[in-house]
């Protein structure tokens, strides 16, 4: 069992005791319990030097999935998986120390990344983790099993004194006190009730009706950050029209490739990643039209669907998805397909092709908008911003959780600098060196993505060819893969 | 807005007229921390054998990594362990706004901090500033006086002059006042600057005339300190020689877009430096 001792606050219970207390005083507020809000607090936790912080992490869902998670995780996968990076694994068994914590038997390795383009099957990219000196290009995990991992962190260190929790809670309003009036104050009398005034710490007013005040305020809360709003800090983005479908499916045996295949298709890359023994995870980009008919699609028809379209011609496959947007649960499209899949000869579907798919997890898949943006900076004062907050990136690199556990690294980081420095842990001459160190490295990664993303997806012709001799061409170019695919793997 | 308010918020803004200050700040910190930790005396409460710490007597570079990572992560643990014991207590001398004052207050082996000045504007604005911070409300005190005015027999764990003998008429008489409350294994830190071309052009020439950063008349060279005269100082008679040893000197400079860095010449320009009370 869980140890309940960490305080956690649901709702209700203890609105009405608090309404009109004065804020409670914080030195960080985390708001956003994803895998960017429980790692910082796990680091600030795990650090020497921070973990006498007095911590709260605010977030707006429940948590009480994540924490059954960790001790009695259900029987199938679940639908939000990860690619994370060997450095990401390294985080989190050195810095953060929550690996310990991980089902790690249900983490899947991988050695490299088949990839290939829609309308030339033969032009391929075949990204080899040897070739770089590593062992292991990357690794598949769900998102709540490295949520759970973090959450049983902090909770095992036992810190109860300076750790809050309170799920179940939206932050409602923060409010940046105004200039106090100091005019008539005798200047030796201390601050008597916090929040009075003279602290210019940010004020976060909460569902509950609480109000905490806080030394540094970090938004961990997604793209839509609540406190990048506060903040005015501006994030500038490209949205894509595209929408990424995901969903945990069953392969027909276990492939001891133990590689990704990514295929380009002219309406987005599709991606095949595996899970352990024989199940996989599926991550397909396309156009708004399409992506919803791939989520309404017949459970029965999708997996046959999806196989297809790692390997069918882009006509034959719009010919299909015709077919099933009038009816999504048209059984003559599966007799379209099988015909079709007919044609291509099983060495070669064996060889050169993913482990075909046979089901398709009840209530796994699910459709999300796609968009990459980058806020101008992540630090503002008494304001950092973190994970998805603070850049959102096209999942085709699988960067997207990886940047997150990064900022955390490099803001733990300064924030250590600034408590050995005696300084105010909201002061931007500690918060600077965070932006300094995180920021161009995750703007470099957002380029290389907005620009794959613009070359993998159009059937313009001239291009088509070009992208097809530019992909032979990486893979002779075995120095400009490996960059590629350091990229991918750091 | 009252003048102190106003004075407050410029020389508390960290992106206004104090700002090289504030960048300096980091410096002098990383230097006062780097040298009490470096200089704790590891095994002087061992009670046992098994108590000391095995500090090798050559450079731990030339070991195996495992075994140097062994020894230094034990000698770490230590200098945690002795720092989280402590409670030392801090006089800042000529404290300004508290720039250095409020950082000093901050860290957690430091129990508490009195910063003392001569001008009544700065201090009401050092106070105002203690304010927006709680944790400096018992921790850190501001005094209107110089160091004469403190009695002699309060002692002190550590001393500290940053940029204040440059502007003192007789900086060697507070250079003794300061020496004189130093309780035995206590430190007396300085920052000043010395007497020489670069330092007449980067901050009589430039700060001054040049770039407005500072006003003009702040800084006069006739009081500058050359850091080998401190050291010959202390070196003129048997008492201070014997009491007192500089523990280390650290050249400074400022480079516009990148900050302040440590150079390899303590000769030239700014200087730190850290003298310990041996007896
Ligand atoms: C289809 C898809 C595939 C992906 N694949 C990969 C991959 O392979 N590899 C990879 O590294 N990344 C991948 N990502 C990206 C990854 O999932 C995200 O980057 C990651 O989840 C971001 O974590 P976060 O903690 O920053 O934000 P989130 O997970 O969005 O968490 C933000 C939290 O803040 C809370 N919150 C927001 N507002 C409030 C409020 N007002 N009050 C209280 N709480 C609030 C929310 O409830 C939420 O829990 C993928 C993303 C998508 C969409
Ligand atoms: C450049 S400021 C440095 C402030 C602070 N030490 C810092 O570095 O942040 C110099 C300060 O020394 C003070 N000062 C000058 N002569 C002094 C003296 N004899 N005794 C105490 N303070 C003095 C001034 O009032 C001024 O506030």
């Amino acid at each position: 069992m869980l140890s309940r001792s960490i305080r956690y606050f649901s709702n209700s219970a203890i609105r009405a005791a608090t309404q009109v207390a004065p804020p409670t005083l914080q030195d960080v507020v985390i708001i956003g319990g994803g895998p960017a809000g429980l790692s910082l607090l796990a680091t600030l936790k795990n650090s020497p030097k921070t973990k006498h912080l007095n911590c709260t992490l605010i977030e707006g869902g429940s948590l009480d999935k994540v924490r059954e998670f960790a001790t009695n995780p259900p029987q199938e996968y679940t639908n939000r998986c990860v690619s994370i990076t060997p450095k990401t694994i390294d985080y989190m068994k050195h810095k953060i120390g929550s690996w310990d914590f991980i089902h790690e038997d249900r983490i899947k390795e991988y050695q490299g990344i088949i990839a290939y383009d829609g309308q030339d099957a033969d032009s391929r990219v075949e990204f080899d983790v040897n070739s770089i000196g590593k062992d292991n290009l990357a690794a598949m995990c769900e998102n709540i099993n490295i949520q759970a991992s973090l959450l049983a962190k902090v909770e095992s260190l036992g810190l109860e004194d300076t750790t809050t929790i309170k799920d179940n809670t939206k932050v409602v309003d923060i409010i940046n006190p105004l200039t106090p009036d100091l005019e008539n104050h005798d200047l030796n009398e201390i601050d008597e009730v916090p929040g009075t005034g003279k602290l210019d710490w940010p004020i976060i007013k909460l569902s509950t009706g609480e109000s905490i005040q806080t030394r540094l305020l970090v938004g961990c809360d997604g793209y839509n950050s609540p406190v990048r709003k506060y903040a005015q800090i501006e994030s500038r983005g490209w949205q894509y029209n595209t929408f990424g479908v995901v969903a945990t499916v069953k392969l027909q045996y276990e492939d001891f490739r133990s590689v990704g295949w990514q295929r380009f298709l002219t309406t987005g890359p599709l991606a095949i990643l595996p899970l352990s023994e024989d199940n996989a995870t599926i991550v397909w980009s396309s156009t708004p039209e399409l992506s919803e008919i791939l989520v309404k699609v017949n459970k029965d028809i999708f997996p046959r669907l999806v196989t297809a379209a790692m390997v069918l011609e882009e006509t034959d496959l719009k010919y299909i998805y015709g077919l099933l947007k009038e009816n999504p649960d048209d059984l003559s499209a599966v007799e379209e397909i099988e015909w079709r899949m007919s044609k291509v000869p099983e060495v070669v579907l064996e060889e050169r092709y993913p482990a075909a798919i046979v089901s398709v997890l009840d209530g796994s898949r699910a459709r999300f908008p796609l968009k990459l943006s980058h806020a101008d900076t992540y630090v503002a004062p008494r304001v950092a911003l973190v994970g998805d907050a603070a850049h959102t990136i096209h999942p085709l690199a699988g960067q997207g959780l990886n940047m997150g556990q990064s900022d955390v690294i490099h803001l733990v980081e300064a924030l250590e600098k600034g408590i050995d420095r005696g300084l105010d842990l909201g002061s931007t001459l500690v918060l600077e060196s965070y932006v300094s160190n995180a920021w161009p490295a995750n703007h470099a990664m957002l380029g290389i993505c907005d620009k794959m993303h613009k070359l993998f997806s159009t059937d313009f012709y001239p291009l088509v060819l070009a992208r097809g001799l530019g992909m032979k061409t990486v893979n002779f170019l075995s120095p400009v893969k490996d960059m590629m695919m350091k990229s991918i793997s750091l | 807005m009252s003048h102190f308010n106003a004075l407050a918020s410029s020389w508390w803004d960290v992106n206004g007229p104090q700002r090289i200050l504030h960048k300096m700040n980091l410096l002098r910190m990383d230097f006062i921390h780097s040298t009490i930790r470096e200089n704790l005396k590891l095994n002087q409460h061992a009670q046992s054998e098994d108590d000391l710490v095995y500090i090798p007597p050559y450079n731990v570079d030339l070991l195996p990594k495992p075994i140097r990572d062994n020894i230094v992560g034990e000698i770490e643990t230590r200098r945690d362990d002795l720092l989280s014991n402590a409670k030392y207590n801090v006089l800042d001398v000529g404290c300004g706004g508290g720039i250095l004052s409020e950082s000093m207050a901050r860290l957690p082996f430091i129990g508490s901090v009195k910063g003392i000045d001569l001008s009544t504007d700065v201090l009401e604005a050092a106070k105002l500033h203690k304010l927006k911070d709680p944790m400096l409300a018992t921790k850190l005190q501001y005094e209107l006086s110089t160091i004469e005015e403190l009695p002699e027999d309060k002692k002190y764990n550590i001393i500290t002059m940053f940029e204040v003998l440059e502007h003192v008429d007789y900086p060697a008489r507070v250079l003794i006042e300061g020496l004189k409350r130093l309780d035995v294994g206590g430190w007396l830190f300085i920052s000043t600057i010395n007497r020489d071309f670069i330092s007449w052009f980067t901050t009589i020439f430039m700060g001054e005339y040049l770039l407005g950063i500072v006003p003009v008349g702040t800084h006069n060279l006739e009081k500058y300190i050359n850091q080998t005269e401190i050291k010959e100082w202390l070196n003129e008679s048997h008492e201070r020689k014997e009491s007192f040893r500089v523990a280390d000197t650290k050249g400074c400079v400022y480079l516009p877009a990148y900050g302040w860095t440590f150079t390899s010449c303590p000769d030239v320009g700014n200087y730190f430096m850290a003298i310990q009370r041996a007896k």
